[in-house]
C-alpha cells in the first residue's frame, strides 16, 4: 500500500449545530437522566428525614456521591460537550456528520449512495425550533444522523441532499 | 405444538397416567387447535392455484381475500426446493421462487406441498425461462465430508446445549406443575452425588456432561449440515445444500456477493478448522443472515481457503501460473499493517477491568464481610492465575488485529479481528458504502481510533478497531477514492 506523506487527517465539518441545541439537550437531559436520579435522591432523603434520621450521616453523602453529583454533572456536561461534538458538512458529493458526546463518531456518506432523507421534529425539538435529518443508504450503519439542526437549515439541507443524491449518478445499492 | 404435548405425556408418565382436570383442559385445547390448524391448512391447499404463463409465474391463494402475486419469469434467480421430515414421509417438497429485488427483504413467491416430480418439473419450467445465466465453470465447490464431524465438538455447544436442554426439560416440567426435586429418582441421585467423593464425582460428572454435549454437537452438525454441497448453480447463483432431516438450500446471487468472512474459533483454530461465510445482500434480517450465510461448516483449513477460492473468483477468470487463487492469495496468512502498541495496552486494559478486577473485588469483599480468609486466598490466587491469561488473549487479540489491501484497486478490504474467534473479513472495495471513524477520550489519548466501513450486505458494517488514529483516514481514502476528498487536510 503506498501512502502519500504526509497521511492525510480527517478535519472537522464546517458547520456547528444550532446553539438552541443546547438548551434541547439539557431539558432532554433533565427529563430522563438528571430529573428522575434528583428525585430519587430527594424522596430518599424525605423517607429517611421521617422515619430513619439516624441514617441521614451516612446515607446523605452516598447520595450525593451516588445520585447527586452524576446527576449534575451529567446535564453540566452532556449538552457542552454534545454542542462542541456535532457538525455537520455537506460537500459536492458526500455528506460528512460528527456526533456523539464520550462516544465521538464521524461518518462520511457519499451521495451517490443516498437512498432516502428523512426530517423528524420531536415534541421537544418542535418546542425549540430544532430538527433531525436522517440520511439512509442501503446499510443501517451507513445512515447519517444530523441533530439539532435549526427548521430552516434542516429543510435546506434536505432539499439540497434530495437534489444532489439525484445528479451525482450511483446506484444506491 | 410439540411442547404442549410432550409435556402431556410428561405429566402422564410422571403421575403414572393420571391425568387431572388441567391436563384435561389441556388436551381438549390441543385437539381444538390442531382441528383448526389442520381445517385452515385444507381450505388454503384447495383454494391455491399456480400457472407459469409466457411471461409471468402466478399464484392465486385465501379464501376470503383472493390474492394473485405475479412475478416476471426474467426476474426469478432462483428456485429453491426445501422439505421438513414430515414432508419427505410424503415426498412433498415447498419450492421457492427468488427474484432479484432492491430491497433488503427476500422477495419471491412460496408453493408449499407439491410433489417432488410436480416440483422438479416446475423448477425446470422456471429455470428454463428466467434469466439465469450459462452454468459456470467449475461448478461444485465443496461437498461434504464425514471426516469434517471431528471439528463438531469444538463449539461453545458442548456444554452450552447440555446446560439449554436441562433448562428447557426442567421448564416444561415446571410449566406443568411437576417438581423435578420431588421424583424419587432424581433426588436419591441427587443425595447420593452430595454423599459420594466430590474430587472424583465432580470432575466425572463434567467428563459425563462434556460426553453427552460431544454426543449432541454430532447430531447438530448432523442434521445441519449432512450431504452438505456448495455449488455455483449458474453464473450468477451460488447454491448451499445441506441437511440430513430438514434439507435446506439457501441461493446467494453473485450480483449481491459482496466478499467474504474466514472464521476460525479459539478451538477450532487449535484444531486448524475454520468456517467461511459469504457477505451477500438479501439473505433476510441479521439473524437470518447469520443462519444462512455461512457457505461451509467447520472444516479442514484448506478446505476453507480452498471454498474461498471458488466463491472470490471471477467467472472464469483462472489465475495466471505461479500466482495464488483469490481465496489462498487474501487469507492465507495475508501482509497487514499492524495497529499500533496502544491497542495491546488497550486490550489488556479491557481484559483486567472487565473480567479479572470485578471477580477479584467480589471475592475480597465477600471475605471481609463474611470474615472468610479463604476468600481472600483465593481472591490473590485468582488475580495471580487470571492476569497472565488475561495478558495471553489480549496479546493473541492484539497479533490478530490487521487491515490491509492486498490487491488492485478493483479488489478488496482486507480486516481481521477478534482472539474467541478470529474473523478475516475481505469486502468488495466498491461495495464500501460509507465510512464511520468512532473514538473515546482514552481512544484519543492513546492515538487510536476504530473505523467502521458500511456494506449493504451480511452484518452492515465491518470494524477496523483501534487503527493508528493517523492514518485511519490515509487508509480509507486509499481503499475507497472519492469519499472522503473533500473532507481532508493534507
Amino acid at each position: 500500500m503506498s501512502m502519500p506523506t504526509p497521511a492525510p487527517r480527517l478535519r472537522d465539518p464546517l458547520h456547528g449545530v444550532d446553539p438552541r441545541a443546547r438548551r434541547w439537550w439539557t431539558t432532554q437531559a433533565l427529563l430522563v437522566v438528571s430529573g428522575p436520579m434528583l428525585l430519587t435522591a430527594a424522596a430518599l432523603l424525605v423517607l429517611s428525614l421521617l422515619f430513619f434520621p439516624s441514617a441521614l450521616p451516612w446515607l446523605g453523602p452516598l447520595l450525593l456521591v451516588t445520585l447527586v453529583l452524576p446527576a449534575l454533572g451529567y446535564v453540566w456536561a452532556m449538552p457542552r460537550w454534545r454542542y462542541r461534538t456535532h457538525a455537520w458538512e455537506l460537500g459536492v458529493r458526500a455528506v460528512y456528520a460528527a456526533s456523539g458526546w464520550f462516544w465521538r463518531k464521524r461518518r462520511i456518506a457519499p451521495l451517490s449512495r443516498v437512498q432516502t432523507v428523512d426530517t423528524v421534529r420531536g415534541p421537544l425539538q418542535q418546542v425549540f425550533g430544532l430538527a433531525t435529518v436522517t440520511v439512509t443508504t442501503a446499510s443501517t450503519a451507513g445512515d447519517v444522523r444530523i441533530a439539532g439542526l435549526s427548521d430552516a437549515d434542516a429543510r435546506e439541507l434536505a432539499r439540497r441532499i434530495g437534489d444532489a443524491a439525484q445528479l451525482v449518478p450511483g446506484d444506491a445499492a | 405444538m410439540a411442547a404442549p404435548l410432550a409435556s402431556l405425556a410428561l405429566t402422564a408418565l410422571a403421575t403414572g397416567g393420571h391425568l387431572g382436570d388441567r391436563a384435561w383442559i389441556t388436551l381438549a385445547v390441543i385437539a381444538a387447535t390442531f382441528a383448526c390448524v389442520t381445517a385452515a391448512g385444507l381450505i388454503g391447499w384447495s383454494r391455491t392455484r399456480y400457472r407459469v404463463t409466457a411471461d409471468s409465474f402466478e399464484l392465486r391463494s385465501g379464501l376470503f381475500v383472493r390474492r394473485l402475486r405475479a412475478i416476471p419469469l426474467h426476474r426469478v434467480r432462483n428456485v429453491d426446493l426445501t422439505a421438513h421430515p414430515v414432508q419427505r414421509l410424503f415426498d412433498l417438497v415447498v419450492l421457492r421462487a427468488g427474484t432479484t429485488g432492491a430491497t433488503g427483504g427476500r422477495d419471491g413467491l412460496t408453493l408449499e406441498a407439491l410433489t417432488r416430480p410436480a416440483a422438479e418439473r416446475l423448477r425446470a419450467e422456471l429455470l428454463a425461462r428466467a434469466g439465469g445465466g450459462d452454468a459456470a465453470d467449475e461448478p461444485v465447490l465443496s461437498t461434504g465430508d464425514p471426516r469434517w464431524l471431528r471439528y463438531a465438538p469444538l463449539t461453545f455447544w458442548v456444554f452450552g446445549g447440555v446446560f439449554a436442554a436441562v433448562g428447557a426439560v426442567w421448564r416444561v416440567l415446571d410449566d406443568l406443575g411437576v417438581q423435578p426435586w420431588r421424583i424419587g429418582v432424581v433426588r436419591r441421585a441427587f443425595e447420593q452425588f452430595g454423599h459420594s467423593a466430590l474430587w472424583l464425582t465432580v470432575p466425572l460428572a463434567l467428563l459425563a456432561v462434556a460426553a453427552v454435549g460431544s454426543v449432541g454437537a454430532l447430531a447438530v452438525y448432523a442434521e445441519n449440515w449432512w450431504r452438505y454441497r456448495l455449488e455455483w448453480a449458474d453464473a450468477g447463483t451460488l447454491r448451499v445444500r445441506r441437511g440430513l432431516l430438514t434439507t435446506r438450500s439457501v441461493s446467494i446471487e453473485r450480483a449481491r456477493l459482496r466478499g467474504a468472512v474466514l472464521r476460525e474459533p479459539m478451538l477450532l483454530r487449535a484444531a486448524g478448522g475454520a468456517t467461511v461465510r459469504a457477505v451477500a445482500g438479501g439473505l433476510g434480517d441479521s439473524e437470518e443472515n447469520r443462519a444462512r450465510s455461512t457457505v461451509l461448516p467447520p472444516a479442514p483449513r484448506a478446505e476453507a481457503l480452498r471454498v474461498l477460492n471458488g466463491v472470490l473468483a471471477l467467472p472464469g477468470a483462472l489465475p495466471p501460473p505461479g500466482v495464488a487463487p483469490v481465496g489462498e492469495a487474501l487469507f492465507d496468512r495475508p501482509e497487514l499493517v499492524r495497529h499500533p502498541r496502544a491497542a495491546l495496552r488497550r486490550r489488556f486494559a479491557r481484559g483486567m477491568a472487565w473480567t479479572v478486577a470485578p471477580v477479584t473485588a467480589a471475592l475480597v469483599v465477600l471475605g471481609a464481610l463474611l470474615s472468610l480468609p479463604v476468600l481472600l486466598y483465593c481472591a490473590g490466587g485468582f488475580l495471580l492465575l487470571a492476569t497472565p491469561v488475561a495478558y495471553a488473549l489480549a496479546r493473541d487479540a492484539y497479533r490478530t488485529l490487521g487491515h490491509g489491501l492486498p490487491d488492485g484497486p478493483d479488489g478488496h478490504l482486507l480486516i481481521r479481528s477478534g482472539t474467541f474467534s478470529r474473523d478475516t473479513v475481505a469486502l468488495a472495495r466498491t461495495a464500501v458504502l460509507a465510512w464511520t471513524f468512532t473514538d473515546t477520550p482514552m481512544a484519543r489519548r492513546a492515538g487510536v481510533t476504530t473505523a467502521t466501513a458500511a456494506v449493504a450486505a451480511g452484518e452492515g458494517g465491518y470494524r477496523i478497531p483501534d487503527m493508528a488514529a493517523g492514518e485511519a483516514a490515509a487508509f480509507a481514502h486509499a481503499a475507497t477514492p472519492g469519499i472522503l476528498d473533500e473532507f481532508l487536510a493534507w
